[in-house]
């Protein structure tokens, strides 16, 4: 550095003005610089916080505020008496907040000792959530008992991180009771969440996977609540700045009786008989008992099956899987004679007073068909035809009548089309005609195969819930209802938003009047001294009904055996229908047991026992009357 | 020495005083608001910000006293003590993030990078006036500055602290072409500076340099880095909208969002709580202080008081622009922050003795030369 090439000091003094002021000409340039950055800064502000603002100002609300949903509490399912079937209680789980500790690794090994659960499950929790955000809270434990609870609870402090949740859990009064009807809750698949309302479900959500709980999922559901919280950049939570309660679902009572129900389930449960136990009210359609044996165990089903228990079901032989009330079908047997009679009656064939004669058998083409009573019931009426369950009578009629016609009121009875219950995969049955079969099997009606349609066999095939309409619809004279299990729908606040009505599904025309001496024929099976189900009377109470025997093989090779020695599953399908009381009926009642054998015997004392249920404490019935007479 | 004329009193610097008092105010407020809520232990930054402006302000008193002339003289042991600080720094400073900036003082963290920008003006400003050259300065005659320039710029891009470093280049570039040089020296000058510049992308800067530039142009790159401070600063400004959320209520700085949001981006939190109006009405006086800055250049007496006033001026602005502009997304996050409104000692005492040279000047402009100009 050259010193001497500056000026000196004393010299900086002497003043060239001219210089001085070319130099400071030069700060009106600066000037005009500063105004053009000063000018895109503000036009910056403006773009920014004038144009944009609305936009930025919506994402400042997202960056600070984090939803969190509360799961609303299921509606309940309470029974036709309003006793509780499917509720709620809390379930309180040990939850992880990852954000919240510092120290997780710590945290799960103290966690694991003082509960006494093996570390690497919680492990095994944690990694399968691990690609959730910090803040979502993982299930370390759930449903934990009250010891683990309050220890938790009271040791807070040695546990950050560690939080109880409360959510709310199904409760299940009678345990397996319906639970084909009812149906359980699951976790909603990536199917169904793809197929949902993105704003009212999410991944992990409970959702009904089967029975009412799927059917009136809607009802049930609620609508969730939600807590918005304030979240610093970090995703602490700072405050809670609104919280929406969550609405719970809709309460749905049930036209089914628990007691009955339960009832029917144990009558079945006991000898683990397979089969169904269905009744109704015969004027309203409203039913009174759903079950299909063996129960579904519904406790397998929460929290999704393991593959062995699913197994399990799936290779049962008595099939726990099918709700035998709509999904299984078997050819009614002899209590299709009430159709093969009513249609006997209003076409004209037949009066209440002809007379057929029964050898033990009937011969038709080149082939003899015979009575199950092999020695015949000789001359015979149509009350003793229905009675003592006579085929050779009803082969006649039933050739007389011809099989479409026989379909014909075989649908007015509610056979061959689904009733329209609320239940899943109802079948509709087969009620055939001519031109079915020719569109199903591709082949030409054989009249022979109508002496089977008559009786019930050959290709009938209806379900028990049908079963028990076509009595009920007897029973009320000709009305067919639609059958119904939901009495009514309540929301929280109790407001009614459905409310039970019978519906009219189809009624008979002036044919009802021959109503009167079928039901007559149906008194006789029970009340008559030869009766097929004599064995159901009982005192005080006035039945009608009918036995029924659907044949599950027709093989020689079984036909020497005695019926114990019979395989079981080669065993026929035992049928039992009724109404009761006949003066005024109230309630049809129809049993199937599966590979039962008889109808009298195998089905009859399970619709007795059940009738002794439903109408206890209220026997005798029209006493005096029966005195008079 | 300590010659006090009545005429000093009476030519007092009333608008720059005015100007800082009601900045300096403003930035307090909120400094206040960006350091809200308060932490729970440890001096609150706006008190530490209060007492550090007394010290400035002492600091400008003290000052006053001098004829700024006699920084001719106090300019190259000023200069050696500033090179001895950041050689001093890169041995045995505090390092933060990687870089070595601060030496503990106790009281507080003294980062000699900030001061040795205020010293290139003073000692630029001391070469210019002293050494005149008809038709601007020649290649010969750069030697000695761009010298001067680069003893600093080198310890602190070791630091490393490219902000502050290229700061250095920048004073260095607008007080030199103020000054005026000759075309061979623009030629000489662009393509060295180029190909140092290119020179210095392959060999010299860190990767994590390279990615705030590369940020810059393309901010979805990376989210959650560069990008994201960028972008939380926009989103915290831009929510402010018209009139701003109010004072205190703004979410992007008290939830944290905005990152630095006392030093480097304390004016995003004023954009959030007053909004655009707001915005004008800071920036207004703040750019008015400049202009007013400038006004004093006009009317210094000599050339070192326009160079000093000048360069004091320019420092401020050139700080201003880039910090302003990287808070509005158009610059990448480079460590400049704004002076007297972002929280730090170092800084905020550099900008008031530089004001303080300032009103000198402005007060001295009588002195000599009796020219009756304002």
């Amino acid at each position: 550095m050259k010193w001497t090439s500056y000026k000196k000091l004393e010299e900086l003094n002497e003043h060239d003005d001219a210089a001085l002021d070319i130099l400071k000409r030069r700060l009106m340039f600066v000037g005009v610089v500063i105004v053009c950055f000063v000018t895109i800064i503000f036009t910056r502000l403006w773009f920014l916080q004038v144009h944009k603002g609305a936009e930025y100002k919506e994402r400042a609300e997202n960056n600070r505020v984090r939803k969190g949903t509360i799961v609303a509490p299921r509606g309940a399912i309470l029974d036709r008496k309003g006793r509780e079937l499917v509720t709620n209680r809390p379930s309180f789980n040990v939850v992880l907040v990852r954000e919240d500790s510092n120290d997780v690794d710590e945290l799960l090994k103290k966690l694991s000792s003082v509960l006494d659960v093996d570390i690497s499950t919680l492990w095994e929790k944690i990694r399968e959530a691990g690609h959730t955000p910090r803040h979502i809270p993982i299930r370390l434990l759930e449903d934990v008992d009250w010891q683990t609870l309050a220890y938790v609870e009271n040791h807070n402090q040695e546990f950050p991180g560690i939080r109880i949740e409360a959510t709310p859990v199904r409760v299940y009064h009678y345990g397996d009771l319906i639970a084909h009807g009812l149906g359980y809750l699951g976790e909603i698949s990536k199917k169904e969440l793809a197929a949902r309302d993105p704003k009212i479900y999410q991944g992990g959500d409970l959702i009904g996977k089967m029975g009412l709980e799927r059917l009136r999922e809607k009802d049930l559901r609620g609508e969730k609540g939600a807590s918005y919280m304030e979240v610093n950049a970090r995703g602490f939570e700072q405050q809670l700045l609104k919280d929406v309660e969550p609405l719970p679902g809709n309460d749905i009572q049930l036209t089914l009786d628990a007691e009955l129900q339960k009832a029917a389930e144990d009558l079945m449960a006991d000898g683990d008989k397979a089969g169904a136990v269905v009744a109704m009210e015969v004027k309203t359609g409203r039913m009174l008992v759903t079950a299909s044996s063996p129960v579904l165990p519904i406790g397998q089903f929460v929290g999704g099956i393991s593959h062995k228990n699913w197994n399990a079901l799936l290779e049962n032989p008595k099939h726990p899987l099918i709700n035998k009330v709509v999904q299984a079908m078997y050819p009614p047997g002899s209590t299709y004679k009430m159709i093969t009679a009513m249609a006997g009656l209003a076409t004209g064939v037949i009066d209440q007073n002809t007379v057929l004669y029964c050898p033990g058998h009937y011969s038709f083409g080149n082939r003899r068909y015979h009575c199950w009573k092999r020695g015949g019931h000789g001359a015979v009426n149509l009350k003793r035809a229905i009675s003592e369950s006579c085929d050779v009578y009803f082969y006649q009629v039933g050739l007389r009548v011809g099989v479409d016609r026989l379909a014909e009121f075989a649908n007015k009875f509610g056979l061959g089309h689904k009733s329209g219950i609320e239940m899943e995969h109802e079948k509709s049955g087969v009620a055939p005609t001519k031109a079915w079969k020719k569109k199903v099997k591709g082949r030409k009606w054989q009249e022979g195969e109508t002496l089977s349609v008559a009786i019930g066999q050959g290709f009938n095939l209806v379900t028990p819930l049908q079963v028990c309409q076509m009595t009920a619809t007897i029973a009320n004279g000709g009305t067919q209802y639609l059958p119904q299990i939901i009495e009514k729908v309540t929301n929280p606040d109790g407001k009614v938003l459905e409310q039970f009505a019978p519906k009219v599904v189809s009624e008979l025309g002036p044919e009802r009047k021959f109503l009167h001496f079928i039901q007559e024929g149906m008194r006789e099976v029970v009340q008559g001294k030869r009766g097929t189900a004599r064995k159901v009377r009982i005192k005080g109470l006035t039945i009608a009904g009918k036995t029924g025997t659907a044949q599950v093989v027709r093989l020689k090779q079984y036909k020497h055996l005695k019926e114990k020695d019979i395989p079981y599953k080669y065993r026929d399908h035992a049928w039992f229908t009724c109404f009761a009381p006949v003066e005024d009926p109230e309630i049809a009642v129809t049993v199937l047991v599966e590979h039962g054998l008889h109808g009298g015997s195998g089905a009859g004392p399970v619709a007795r026992a059940l009738l002794d249920k439903y109408f206890e404490g209220r026997l005798p019935l029209y006493q005096e009357e029966e005195k008079g007479k | 020495m300590f010659r006090i004329d009545r005429r000093f009193l009476r030519s007092f610097d009333w608008g720059t005083l005015l100007f800082l008092l009601v900045v300096s105010g403003m930035a307090l407020v909120n400094l206040y608001s960006a350091s809200f809520p308060p932490a729970a232990w440890g001096m609150p930054p706006y008190i530490k910000q209060c007492y550090l402006f007394l010290m400035g302000f002492s600091g400008i008193l003290v000052i006053l006293f001098f004829d700024y002339k006699e920084l001719h003289f106090w300019n190259y042991p000023l200069y050696i003590f500033i090179v001895i600080l950041l050689v001093v720094v890169l041995v045995a400073g505090n390092s933060a993030g990687g870089a070595q900036r601060w030496i503990n003082l106790g009281l507080f963290k003294l980062q000699p990078s900030e001061p040795a920008k205020l010293m290139l003006v003073i000692t630029l400003a001391s070469y210019y006036s002293r050494k005149e050259v008809d038709g601007g300065y020649g290649i010969k005659e750069m030697i000695t500055p761009v010298a001067l320039t680069l003893l600093p710029f080198m310890l602190i891009l070791k630091q490393p602290d490219l902000g502050t470093a290229l700061m250095l280049i920048i004073i260095f570039i607008t007080m030199t072409v103020f000054a005026k040089v000759n075309w061979q020296t623009y030629l000489l000058g662009g393509v060295l500076g180029g190909g140092a510049a290119v020179f210095a992308w392959f060999y010299l800067l860190k990767p994590y340099q390279k990615r705030r530039i590369e940020t810059l142009l393309d901010p979805g790159k990376d989210p959650m880095g560069q990008g994201y401070q960028i972008l939380q600063s926009k989103i915290a400004v831009g929510s402010g909208g018209n009139f701003g959320k109010g004072y205190l209520e703004g979410t992007q700085g008290h939830l944290h969002f905005l990152p630095e949001r006392h030093t480097d981006f304390a004016f995003s939190v004023w954009g959030e709580e007053w909004g655009f109006f707001g915005s004008l009405f800071f920036l207004g006086i703040y750019f008015c202080m400049l202009f007013w800055g400038l006004y004093v250049a006009m009317t210094a007496r000599d050339r070192f008081g326009v160079f000093l006033s000048f360069g004091v001026v320019m420092l401020i602005f050139w700080q201003a622009v880039i910090n302003l502009l990287m808070i509005l997304g158009f610059l990448p996050v480079v460590g400049i922050p704004l002076p007297l409104v972002s929280y730090g000692g170092s800084s905020l005492l550099t900008t008031l003795l530089g004001l303080g040279i300032l009103m000198n000047v402005r007060m001295r402009r009588f002195q000599v030369g009796q020219k009756k100009d304002v």
